[in-house]
């Protein structure tokens, strides 16, 4: 009966599969009812991980599998449709690992004829990846070995003789397997999170370079523009697409300071007294040259700064929130071309500037406890806001020289290699660094960052209605009953309803290739939005139900991968200084984040069990991923009813 | 000033071909510096070296001083491209035969920071445009020139 349906609009149809041991790439088909369960993206890399790997799976071994994948509109004409999904276990936390990235070179993935990359294995030296229009194979790596992301880019680029290759890449930092390094692509766009450039590193793999001229089909072309101008006008009258274009996200900090929710000094505190230093109206005034867009984007929240002269001159891309805060707030530095600068050598060396600046921050506090001393970090100074010492362990840390070597394992591993009580000091979940969004000052950030996949994260659910003024949307969204509590960002009631309904949303988003901002603020583009756009560019109608249920089913799947890996409700957790130390100052002076009771609602909404958050048989069933009960069992674990 | 989106690429693949190919497009932006995006289309030069080029005379231009290829005599062989200084000719991945911008105006309607216009000769000249995105043009290329230390420089 499969092979009797039309093919399907919008996906590239095959996938890479590629052994870096035995140095083969194989084509093999996207199977139809596997694309249509899981929909790209996220929902591709969470089965096919959790099929492939397991808790016998080191990350850094051969053993362990990375994989691209991107969605059905990436590629396409939806107007943020730029976004693909990297997938391994991951070396920081031991569990699922994500990432996300845009800029081209997704969609010039499918040009070149793929939907997903599947790699295993460890080649016997450095090589890189090519897929030219269909046909792949592993070329010589040795030359690039060393090289920082934008002198590996170019010199593929220039090897193969060809401008418009798109490159996604390690720097240093991978190959030396720090365990956040990122993956680099189109110079400057980072797949940070979750360590995954240390997986390529220890796979020998520096580079995939893609190029292609295939279509990406559309399957109903007479009614496609008509759907894809109604998205683009709502996108371009959105209130949110003037704000971005001008700013990015970089005047987040602003808004942040506002709310108590700017995470300073290894996030003691939510507001930093110099804030307006490092503001995002400061990078507009005196640092940006311009905007740009990632494909197909019309809100354009990428940028290029310049900084002209000084120990910090750099022409690039431009920090967005999470590396001003990371690098700056956090840090207690206000140096603003210092985190700039910062921000782009991160790039070069392929680090994750949150885990990056989270990880100096926690060794700041420990250095002014005086648990940490000038004998460990070999004479650098690491008093609060010395930027000097910031920009010298970002160096470091990507060769793991010195000091840089510890904290090149994060700052869980860090701790507790130096112990002396600094482990209190550590803001993770699930030993990945806190992102720069303090919880004290909204609860239902608190709550997603302890239930996010892969690890401490913001992006898992990214709850922002409440964070502010979106009364109205979120009654729509959740229900007029539960106002106006739930969109009070201090109050812990029906947050776990919150949480709950944007994991399942965020899921669909990254399995399809496209942006959060325009669908999550406020959303302006939303279920209704996707059906219509999968019906003309996929073929397929599937409804608004359709696509909460796989949204579920995704989030469920990561869930039973983690709880795989012995992950239970004890590590669903925040450090206790965000629970149980009231913040000292600011507009949320006072205020703790009361995880317990938003986990009991949470749990509740999952149809997990309250005890030990293991999902039900009867979730399962409902998700339709009754077929990993078994495997759960030959581990052990049996699930409640 | 162009952001490199790209919508407008995809567009004219999908106004020529219905289906979304970049290459398939009569138009490309290229990112000719880290802060510099250009979308490139066919002007319609006065002396027009594409045409000079080509050996099948495929292409001519029409009475309205547009640049267009007879697909019935091109054979494909690339001429046009190499002899094009602003690399605004291109060869169809599948018919392997020149492809170029009409000045059909499909694409502008899509750009998002109205950055594509036609515009007639004397039009450009009265606005005084050219003059102004030159300037622009030369004035941030001139910012860009930074000498940025390379990381060798701190090991």
């Amino acid at each position: 009966m499969t092979s009797k349906s039309p093919k399907l609009g919008g996906y590239a149809g095959k996938h890479l599969h590629v052994d870096m041991t035995k140095g083969e790439c194989k084509p093999l088909p996207l199977e139809r009812d596997f694309a249509l369960k899981y929909l790209g993206g996220q929902g591709f890399v969470s089965r096919i991980l959790y099929d492939r790997v397991g808790p016998t799976t080191d990350p850094l071994t051969p053993e362990n599998v990375l994989i691209w994948a991107t969605g059905a509109f990436t590629g396409t004409l939806w107007p943020q449709a730029s976004r693909y999904v990297v997938a391994a276990k991951s070396p920081l936390t031991g569990i699922f690992g994500e990432s996300h990235s845009a800029g081209h070179w997704g969609p010039e993935l499918k040009f070149a004829g793929f939907d997903t990359i599947i790699v295993t294995g460890r080649a016997k030296s450095p090589s890189y990846l090519f897929i030219d229009n269909g046909v792949a194979k592993l070329l010589d790596a040795k030359d690039l070995w060393g090289r920082d992301t934008n002198q590996t880019e170019e010199i593929i680029k220039e090897a193969h003789g060809d401008p418009s290759l798109r490159v996604s890449c390690i720097g240093q930092a991978g190959e030396n397997l720090v365990r956040f390094a990122a993956i680099i692509n189109d110079y400057d766009r980072a797949a940070a999170r979750s360590g995954l450039g240390a997986v390529m590193g220890s796979k020998n793999l520096k580079a995939v370079a893609v190029r292609g001229s295939q279509d990406i089909p559309i399957a109903k072309p007479d009614k496609y523009l008509e759907v894809i101008e109604e998205l683009h006008r709502k996108m371009l009258d959105s209130p949110f697409t003037a704000s971005r274009a001008k700013y990015g996200t970089t005047n987040l900090v602003e808004l942040m300071q506002e709310i108590g929710r700017l995470p300073s000094y290894n996030m003691r505190s939510g507001v930093f007294s110099e804030y307006q230093k490092i503001s995002g109206e400061a990078i507009r005034k005196h640092y940006l040259v311009k905007p740009r867009a990632d494909y197909a984007c019309l809100q354009r929240c990428g940028r290029y700064t310049l900084v002209k002269t000084g120990p910090y001159a750099y022409c690039g891309g431009s920090p967005e929130y999470e590396s001003q805060s990371a690098l700056g707030s956090r840090c207690g530095n206000d140096n603003l071309e210092s985190i700039l600068y910062g921000h782009h050598i991160s790039n070069l060396y392929g680090l994750d500037t949150i885990s990056t600046g989270a990880t100096i921050s926690w060794a700041m506090e420990a250095w002014e406890e005086g648990l940490i001393t000038a004998e460990d970090t070999g004479g650098i100074d690491l008093g609060w806001g010395n930027h000097e010492s910031v920009v010298k362990l970002i160096h470091m840390i990507a060769k793991r020289q010195g000091f840089g070597d510890i904290l090149a394992e994060g700052s869980y591993r860090a701790a507790q290699k130096i112990g002396r009580g600094t482990e209190k000091f550590v803001m993770h979940c699930k030993k990945q660094e806190i992102a720069g969004q303090e919880p004290r000052a909204q609860k239902s950030m608190g709550l997603a960052t302890a239930t996010a996949a892969r690890g401490a994260d913001h992006l898992y659910a990214f709850p922002v209605l409440d964070e502010v003024g979106f009364d109205e949307e979120i009654g729509i969204r959740y229900g007029e009953q539960y106002l106006p509590e739930i969109g009070d960002r201090l109050n812990p009631k029906y947050k776990g309803i919150m949480v709950k309904e944007n994991e399942d949303f965020c899921a669909i988003v990254e399995s399809l290739g496209v942006c959060k901002y325009g669908t999550l603020i406020p959303p302006v583009l939303f279920y209704e939005d996707i059906v219509a756009a999968f019906d003309v560019t996929v073929g397929v109608a599937l409804t608004e139900a359709y696509f909460r249920l796989a949204g579920e089913r995704i989030v469920n799947l990561n869930r039973v991968f983690n709880v795989r890996e012995g992950i239970r409700r004890k590590d669903d957790c925040l450090p206790r200084r965000l629970t149980h130390t009231p913040a000292p100052e600011g507009p949320s002076k006072g205020q703790v984040v009361e995880l317990d009771q938003m986990l009991d609602e949470y749990y509740d909404q999952r149809g997990w069990r309250l005890t030990d958050g293991l999902p039900t048989l009867s979730t399962l069933h409902r998700v339709d991923l009754e077929d990993v009960i078994p495997d759960l069992l030959t581990h052990g674990i049996e699930l409640p009813d | 000033m162009c952001v490199g989106c790209r919508i407008c690429e995809a567009i004219c693949s999908f106004h020529w071909e219905k289906t979304l190919n970049p290459k398939k497009a009569r138009n490309r932006v290229r990112r000719v510096d880290p802060g510099l995006d250009i979308v490139v289309a066919c002007r319609n030069c006065n002396q027009a070296w594409c045409i000079e080029a080509c050996p099948e005379e495929a292409l001519y231009k029409n009475r309205q001083g547009i640049i267009m290829v007879n697909s019935k005599k091109c054979r494909g062989c690339g001429a046009c491209v190499e002899a094009c200084p602003f690399g605004a000719i291109f060869i169809h991945p599948e018919t392997q035969k020149a492809i170029k911008c009409v000045t059909c105006g499909f694409c502008t309607k899509y750009c998002p920071v109205n950055t594509l216009r036609i515009l007639t000769e004397e039009e450009l000249a009265t606005l005084k445009q050219q003059k102004v995105i030159q300037a622009e043009c030369r004035n941030l290329l001139d910012e860009l020139r930074v000498e940025e230390e390379s990381l060798e420089g701190e090991q």
